[in-house]
């Protein structure tokens, strides 16, 4: 339980979500600075806790991710190595100016769109993930120690974006990864409404999702919640979310569902019954499409999580389109 | 490495660090002046364990204290013990205001010290005034510095290894002699050094336990030698948090301090140019104190394999050891018997005589058998268990052949008159649970030296009592 632990910071770097949440008619502005001052203290204390325990912060910008620091190659001196001063530790303050000045930097590139694309979490959860597994495989004959090896490891994403509903298929994939590395994904949500993908990701690798609601607390929040590894969870209870929205989005247009269609044969949820899938390109019997077409509410649920009537379970699941309760 | 590994895991966890018995006694006084510099307090703060560290980190930033029921709300059921243990430590440690029973709060010397650490600021520069870089010489490369501490540390290792057998190695300073005959690991013995069996065990440490172990003892040294304890113990959580292959300036440093940087270049902890040189650059060995994996120089000399392990031991005892280090081979000689020698390899065997003399001389089974698993060559990690089982168990049951035999002291009853005599006392002596061994057909047995009194006098008053 005691030894070093890996954290993926993955920063939402929305400027417009941003600007919303530093507005002050929300009950608690909350600007990017003071996040950044915020995120870079919980850096350095996840660094402080211990000698060996790793970093590396990606930032999810709009339209491309790129990785803003980490703890492998910062020691290399790279142009922003800041003065060597007696007052502070040393790796807290490269952490520090290598952090502020890459966002800074990618921030800046940015600034000419006129209109903003969604940001790329998926992206910047990819790379997270990657660049865990190559701590976990180092290359035979390298001189990365076992410890980075041995870590365990977690993403943390601090998000502010809404759910990007194209992304549903790359983020369960990337959750199926980190299940398989065996990460741990914690999940912020900063600003904004409830993300279900997210509260997913968390529930699935046995991370905790927790909405911001003190946003003036937010470094206490970091700290209580999110800097105790994995490995000590089962000692210091940190919260979980009790109730996760299980909803998942139909494959032709990527909206949230209540109720789906799941092809009996690859699994692939759809909004309505369809005659072909467009996935494994199975033929469904008309019968069965008919019935389950006249079986489909006639207004669907708003909102919310879905407790429809029960559906009339498919005569011939092995060939026939199954509804789906979620 | 989840056998072979998992276990050491669990042992470091239940182990606290060899410093923390030793901040505990001091007085709070003392205490509080050493967490008015931040490099000190981020340093004890990382030798502490787990779930201190996050307690620590969970009322960092907190105005007032809290109840102590609302943090304990944070543990779960199991942890509540951890929990509470965690707590007692950190009073100990005087990092809590005083009232922690009903209000969990940091004393306010650590609490600034402490964000100063994390957030940079403040004017203690506690963390080392890095030297003007110098026109002329350049800093010494880390390399350079690897080879320096390497060396220095292992003239100290290798000079307690050889002081038996004859042998006259380097000696290491007067000062590092001193210490290691205060410590105990070598004694005076017929005018010379020898090294004793808590020397032996010593060398079969992991550098870092070894490191902290003469350390301590040095902290230990410090009052008689009048020098301030605090001065002492910041410096040497200054040099821990220093950058590694940077030169530092000797300007900020106390009187102490200074007198300190000769003992701690005996060492190998840092390097200076000249003795009179205004600057120093701390080695691996002091810049990962506070880290309890060491990567500390590379134990192997010229091999260049970074490697740390280098042995391979097979089911059939034998072993090869690759190495050329002269101290490693010394090390190996303690529980092996040395077949061959080549530049690059040493192959033996471990034998009954080879650990029955290791274990003459102090060492447990157990020290032999976590050497060999810290020393493993990368081949043998595939194994699973590391270690040959046959072999594993051999060692013990050498071990515990030693123990075959128990000695105790006690008497002998015998030449009862008759059986129920014999009987009769022999009921007595059960009753007081004092019958070691015996023989119902010699009518005899033997007592323990507790119970003679209590039986010699139920005798005499047996033997007196039928004749009057």
């Amino acid at each position: 339980m005691d030894g070093s632990s890996h954290l993926s910071l993955i920063i939402d770097l929305s400027p417009s979500q941003w600007h919303l949440s530093a507005q002050s008619s929300n009950p608690h502005p909350l600007s990017f600075q003071t996040f950044l001052s915020h995120v870079l203290t919980f850096v350095n204390s996840h660094i402080a806790s211990k000698h060996e325990n790793t970093l590396a912060v990606f930032g999810a910008l709009p339209g491309k991710s790129s990785m803003l620091y980490s703890s492998l190659d910062a020691d290399s001196g790279n142009g922003n190595d800041p003065p060597a001063d007696a007052n502070s530790y040393r790796p807290f303050k490269v952490v520090n100016s290598v952090v502020t000045n890459n966002t800074q930097k990618e921030l800046d590139l940015i600034g000419g769109l006129t209109e903003e694309p969604p940001v790329a979490l998926v992206g910047a959860l990819t790379k997270a993930l990657c660049f865990i597994n190559r701590l976990a495989h180092p290359p035979s004959g390298s001189l990365v120690d076992e410890a980075a090896a041995s870590a365990d490891p977690r993403i943390l994403i601090l998000s502010v974006s809404p759910d990007l509903a194209a992304s549903y298929i790359p983020v369960m994939n990337s959750i199926f990864s980190a299940q398989k590395l065996k990460v741990t994904i914690d999940v912020c949500k900063v600003f904004g409404e409830e993300t279900v993908f997210l509260q997913q990701a968390a529930h699935l690798t046995g991370g905790s999702y927790i909405y911001l609601e003190r946003r003036d607390a937010f470094l206490q929040y970091l700290i209580m919640s999110f800097l105790p590894p994995p490995s000590l969870r089962h000692i210091i209870a940190v919260p979980r979310q009790d109730k996760v929205d299980f909803r998942a989005a139909c494959f032709c247009h990527k909206n949230i569902v209540d109720i789906g269609f799941v092809c009996s044969v690859c699994l692939s949820i759809f909004c309505s019954p369809v005659a072909v899938c467009s996935t494994c390109r199975t033929k469904f019997p008309m019968k069965t499409l008919q019935r389950l077409n006249a079986s489909r509410p006639a207004i669907p649920p708003a909102n919310g999580v879905s407790n429809g009537s029960p559906r009339p379970p498919s005569a011939r699941p092995s060939t026939g389109m199954s509804a789906s309760l979620r | 490495m989840p056998t072979a590994d998992g276990t050491t895991d669990d042992q470091q966890e239940h182990r606290l660090h060899a410093l923390l018995p030793f901040l505990q006694t001091q007085s709070q006084t003392s205490l509080t002046r050493l967490y008015q510099r931040p490099s000190s307090c981020l340093s004890i703060f990382r030798l502490l364990g787990a779930v201190e560290r996050q307690l620590v980190m969970n009322l960092l930033w907190l105005d007032l204290p809290i109840q102590t029921s609302t943090m304990s709300s944070w543990v779960t059921r199991e942890g509540k013990a951890l929990f509470d243990d965690a707590l007692a430590s950190l009073a100990r440690l005087h990092f809590l205001s005083n009232n922690s029973a009903i209000k969990l709060g940091l004393s306010t010397t650590f609490k600034t010290s402490m964000r100063h650490a994390i957030t940079g600021g403040g004017t203690s520069v506690s963390f080392g005034v890095p030297a003007e870089p110098d026109e002329n010489r350049s800093a010494p490369s880390i390399d350079a510095l690897d080879a320096y501490a390497l060396e220095r540390w292992e003239t100290v290792l290798h000079y307690m290894v050889s002081s038996g057998t004859g042998q006259t190695p380097i000696k290491p300073s007067q000062g590092v002699l001193f210490l290691l005959q205060r410590s105990g690991l070598m004694a005076m013995n017929q005018g010379q050094l020898q090294i004793t069996s808590s020397g032996f065990q010593f060398l079969l440490h992991t550098p870092h336990s070894q490191l902290w172990e003469l350390l301590l003892q040095y902290l230990q040294m410090v009052e008689e030698r009048q020098m301030d304890l605090v001065e002492v113990l910041s410096f040497l959580f200054m040099l821990s948090t220093m950058e590694l292959g940077r030169e530092y300036s000797i300007e900020s440093l106390s009187d102490t301090q200074r007198a300190m940087l000769e003992d701690l270049r005996d060492y190998g902890l840092m390097w200076q140019r000249r003795a009179s040189s205004r600057r120093f650059s701390p080695t691996r060995l002091a810049t990962t104190l506070t880290s309890s994996l060491p990567p500390l120089p590379t134990a192997t000399s010229t091999g260049g394999a970074k490697d740390q392990g280098f042995i391979v031991l097979e089911t059939n005892y034998r072993l090869y050891a690759y190495t050329d280090n002269p101290l490693q081979t010394a090390v190996l000689n303690l529980f092996v018997t040395v077949k061959w020698r080549f530049p690059n390899l040493v192959v033996g065997a471990i034998t009954r005589e080879s650990v029955r003399k290791a274990l003459l001389n102090g060492i447990t089974a157990d020290q032999i058998i976590s050497y060999l698993t810290t020393y493993a060559h990368p081949q043998m990690r595939k194994n699973r268990p590391l270690l040959p089982v046959t072999v594993q168990d051999q060692i013990r049951l050498w071990e515990l052949e030693r123990n075959r035999i128990k000695t105790q002291e006690g008497f002998l009853y015998t030449a009862f008159a008759s059986q129920a005599d014999y009987e009769y006392v022999l009921n007595y002596a059960r009753q007081l649970d004092v019958v070691l061994w015996e023989n119902a057909a010699k009518r005899c047995f033997f007592g323990s030296v507790e119970g003679h009194t209590n039986i010699r006098g139920f005798i005499e008053r047996r033997t007196g009592g039928s004749g009057g």
